[in-house]
């Protein structure tokens, strides 16, 4: 038993329930409980991955498919009979601790993780386990946000994992046995992984955090066969100076001093070796170009814009690359020079929609932390429209001081790291929303050697009502078509159905289906702890279910629990 | 002397323990700091010990004593003490538990920075982020207000949000944390 649950068991007097492995330094791949069994696995090939958005029996990929529409097309499960919606079975992980995974369903076997970079097989008809990867974790992790991992990827015979110590992990996916490891970056330094990886067409693309670090940000495709890195994309280029804009995407004036930064720029030069630029979640992929698609996190340090002179090129952007190269295509930046840390993390995702004059196009969307939904044309990254605000704002865009200037919203959004839901049929996106006035101070100081590095705080005013609330936005006008509020902020993730339904949890541990074109609520349960991570869905057996994990969250402070919980109907 | 049969395991675990043994006349023979101003290092995450042992050695952080302590030690020796203490028992240092209203300032101190979000749940900490929960109240007094004043400067980010939190809060959270 490791110190970590001494030290539970000795204040609630509990017993065993973390079972002691979060901190375990040997490898295990299994429960001593519960000996491993083999899966039954059928590999997966990269045409069914292609059309995993067709697929009804599996959710084969982070957010349902390459596209990232987390539409999922089952519909045993509908308005009609939701409300029989029923608990399948619970699985219990050994770690009591922020759960943020989107489960992996590949015939009948589905794959979750946990905070420490835990992996478990399971059978998803009975939640039985059948292997347990428990990562052995180096000495040094540096993390923001929680020890989390927001999930895996299959591809043929193997599992993907990349892990807080920052390694990327190929598990063979019968046994759960390591077949590669590589290291992806120095933790020392401020690097870690949170994020599940993509894997298309024999490549593993990853991103990494280490935004409050002052890492040099990436992404990059290693080799799915052998671990070896084929392409990396700086996502801080060596001329990280840009327009000088003025404006952010939305047209506010963001009260830079631009020629105090040109003085600086002049006196030190481009800020680029420690500018941040993590990238958090995965990248769309867009099958027919050939393209990815995925945004970038904020400029380090985070509110003291002081040190880094210009538009911190591409912190706070939507990008694209080619797939086969890693070379740069177009992007398109929401805010230049950034003090408030409102980043860009929530996964882009490809729909169609219409442009200015009204044709449908290809395009792209994302949901800022901001608290809008930007509506992008796919051929170059521009900006075609932004929606609403889905929460409110105001004074921006105040600069922080060092008393503390009061500004919404707070620095966690709008829409954090949650991944939307898209409903192609409705042209709706679905999006969940956090409300919490903040007041944002900077302080100066030098980089600080892969040490936290803020550049001031950000801090919640006490006294002051936090919230959250779902939002469905059509993205062909911009317009909210309903918004259903919560009395807490919202993270985790969203799911929408061909069942007219969508699926999202709360801090509370409430997890209801709303229906997906009025919001209306259709049924609920609660888990007993913060249901905070992205709900699957899959069919096995002729039955259609939905899970999500119930873990609670770090960030928001959520209750902790350890529960992976299936739903289906009778 | 040279014995026989002590493998090479054995002799990195006798250079370990000698190197440890200076730290006992500090911070405690079971772990029970000899002075209040010493922080407890039994039961520390192994991470953030090796953190602050490099950062000694470096003078990021400025201690006389532990500076020149750290200056005899390479990479490999700061990793294997780490570890060393990281999996000696938490000592009960036997702090009251503090009175309902500073625990209220207390958390509501917390809420507002969000401390849990990086010390974790119960303010255990985990590798490079200190457990706090115990910990000394003069020491943690002590370096709560160095991180505010940038006495110890080998973590800004600590410092910024130090400087976000009122010295009454300040006061609040070192009782409250001592007494978890
Ligand atoms: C003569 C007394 C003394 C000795 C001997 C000593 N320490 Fe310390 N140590 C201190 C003091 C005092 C501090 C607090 C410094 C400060 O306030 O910044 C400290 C701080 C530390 C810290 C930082 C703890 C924290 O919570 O930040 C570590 C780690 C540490 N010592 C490890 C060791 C190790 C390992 C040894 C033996 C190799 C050792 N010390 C020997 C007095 C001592
Ligand atoms: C963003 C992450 C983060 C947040 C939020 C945070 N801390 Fe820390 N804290 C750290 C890290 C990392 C260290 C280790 C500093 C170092 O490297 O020396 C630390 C160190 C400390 C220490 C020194 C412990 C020791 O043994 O010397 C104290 C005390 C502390 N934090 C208190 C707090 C309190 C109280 C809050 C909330 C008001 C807070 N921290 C919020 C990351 C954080």
């Amino acid at each position: 038993m490791n110190r970590y649950s001494i030290a539970y068991a000795t204040l609630f007097g509990l017993g065993c329930l973390l079972g002691g492995a979060a901190n375990a330094q040997q490898e295990v791949k299994q429960d001593p409980w519960a000996p491993s069994r083999e899966a039954k696995i059928s590999p997966v090939t990269q045409s069914q991955l292609n059309a995993a958005d067709k697929n009804s029996t599996n959710f084969l990929l982070t957010n349902g498919n390459y596209a990232q529409t987390r539409f999922h097309p089952a519909k045993l499960i509908n308005r009609d009979n939701v409300k029989n919606l029923h608990v399948a079975w619970i699985f219990q992980t050994d770690v009591k601790e922020s759960l943020e995974t989107s489960p992996i369903i590949v015939d009948g076997v589905m794959y979750v993780t946990t905070s420490y970079s835990h992996v478990y097989a399971l059978d998803a008809k009975t939640g039985e386990q059948l292997w347990h990867y428990n990562h052995k974790m180096g000495p040094i992790t540096t993390y923001c946000c929680g020890p989390n991992n927001r999930g895996v990827q299959v591809l043929g015979d193997m599992v993907y994992l990349a892990t807080l110590d920052s390694k990327l992990v190929a598990l063979n996916a019968k046994t759960g046995d390591v077949v590669w490891k590589t290291d992806i970056a120095d933790p020392e330094l401020g690097y870690s992984e949170t994020m599940a990886p993509t894997v298309v067409k024999d490549k593993v693309l990853i991103g990494t955090n280490g935004g409050e670090y002052g890492i040099r940000g990436f992404l990059r495709a290693y080799d799915a066969k052998t671990g070896k890195l084929v392409w990396n994309f700086d996502t801080v280029p060596e001329n990280s100076v840009g327009v000088w804009a003025a404006k952010d995407a939305t047209g506010r004036d963001m009260h830079r001093d631009i020629q105090a930064e040109k003085d600086q720029l002049a006196k030190n030069g481009d800020p680029y070796k420690k500018l941040g630029g993590g990238v958090w979640q995965n990248p769309a992929v867009d099958l027919a170009t050939n393209r990815i698609y995925f945004v970038v996190g904020n400029p380090s340090p985070d509110l003291d814009g002081s040190l880094r002179p210009g538009d911190n090129l591409y912190t706070d952007s939507l990008v694209a690359l080619d797939l086969d190269t890693g070379k740069y295509v177009c992007h398109f930046q929401y805010i230049a020079h950034d003090v408030w840390d409102l980043d860009a993390v929530s996964p882009p995702v490809l729909v169609d929609v219409k442009d200015k004059s009204g044709k449908t196009i290809p395009g792209v969307i994302h949901a800022g932390k901001t608290g809008h939904i930007y509506v992008h044309d796919r051929k170059d990254c521009s900006l075609i429209r932004f929606s609403e605000a889905m929460v409110p704002q105001e004074n921006m865009w105040v600069l922080p001081t060092k008393e503390g200037a009061r500004m919404l919203p707070g620095a966690n959004g709008g829409v954090e790291w949650s991944p939307i839901a898209t409903d192609p049929g409705q042209q709706l996106a679905y999006a969940i929303n956090l409300h919490q006035p903040m007041t944002y101070r900077v302080e100066s100081s030098p980089y600080p050697n892969g040490k936290l590095w803020l550049g001031g705080a950000f801090t919640a005013i006490p006294g002051e009502k936090q919230s959250g609330n779902i939002t469905a936005v059509n993205y062909d006008t911009g317009k909210i078509k309903w918004q259903v509020k919560t009395p807490e902020p919202m993270i985790g993730g969203i799911l929408a159905t061909a069942g007219g339904l969508v699926f999202t949890g709360e801090g509370n541990g409430k997890f209801a289906a709303y229906n997906s074109s009025n919001g209306k609520e259709l049924w609920s349960f609660r888990a007993g702890a913060g249901v905070n991570a992205p709900p699957s869905s899959y069919t096995v057996g002729g039955k259609q279910y939905i899970v999500v994990g119930a873990g609670g969250n770090v960030q928001v402070n959520f209750h902790r629990g350890n529960n992976i919980i299936a739903f289906t109907l009778d | 002397m040279l014995l026989l049969g002590a493998g090479p395991h054995a002799a990195l675990a006798d250079s370990i323990a000698d190197k440890v043994e200076v730290c006992t006349r500090c911070h405690g023979q079971v772990g029970k700091p000899t002075d209040k101003s010493i922080p407890v290092i039994w039961g520390q995450q192994a991470g953030y010990i090796y953190i602050q042992l490099r950062d000694f050695k470096r003078g990021d952080r400025k201690n006389e004593i532990m500076q020149r302590i750290a200056s005899g030690f390479e990479k490999d020796d700061m990793l294997a003490i780490a570890q060393y203490f990281s999996q000696k028992p938490w000592p009960d240092l036997g702090q009251p538990r503090s009175p309902k209203d500073v625990a209220e300032r207390a958390l509501s101190a917390e809420h507002s920075v969000g401390c849990t979000g990086c010390h974790l749940d119960h303010f255990q900490g985990d590798s490079t982020v200190p457990r706090l929960a115990g910990q000394s109240h003069e020491y943690l007094t002590k370096t709560m207000n160095d991180f505010r004043t940038r006495a110890r400067g080998n973590n800004p980010g600590m410092t910024d949000l130090m400087l976000a939190t009122p010295p009454d809060d300040i006061t609040a959270l070192a009782q409250y944390l001592a007494g978890l």
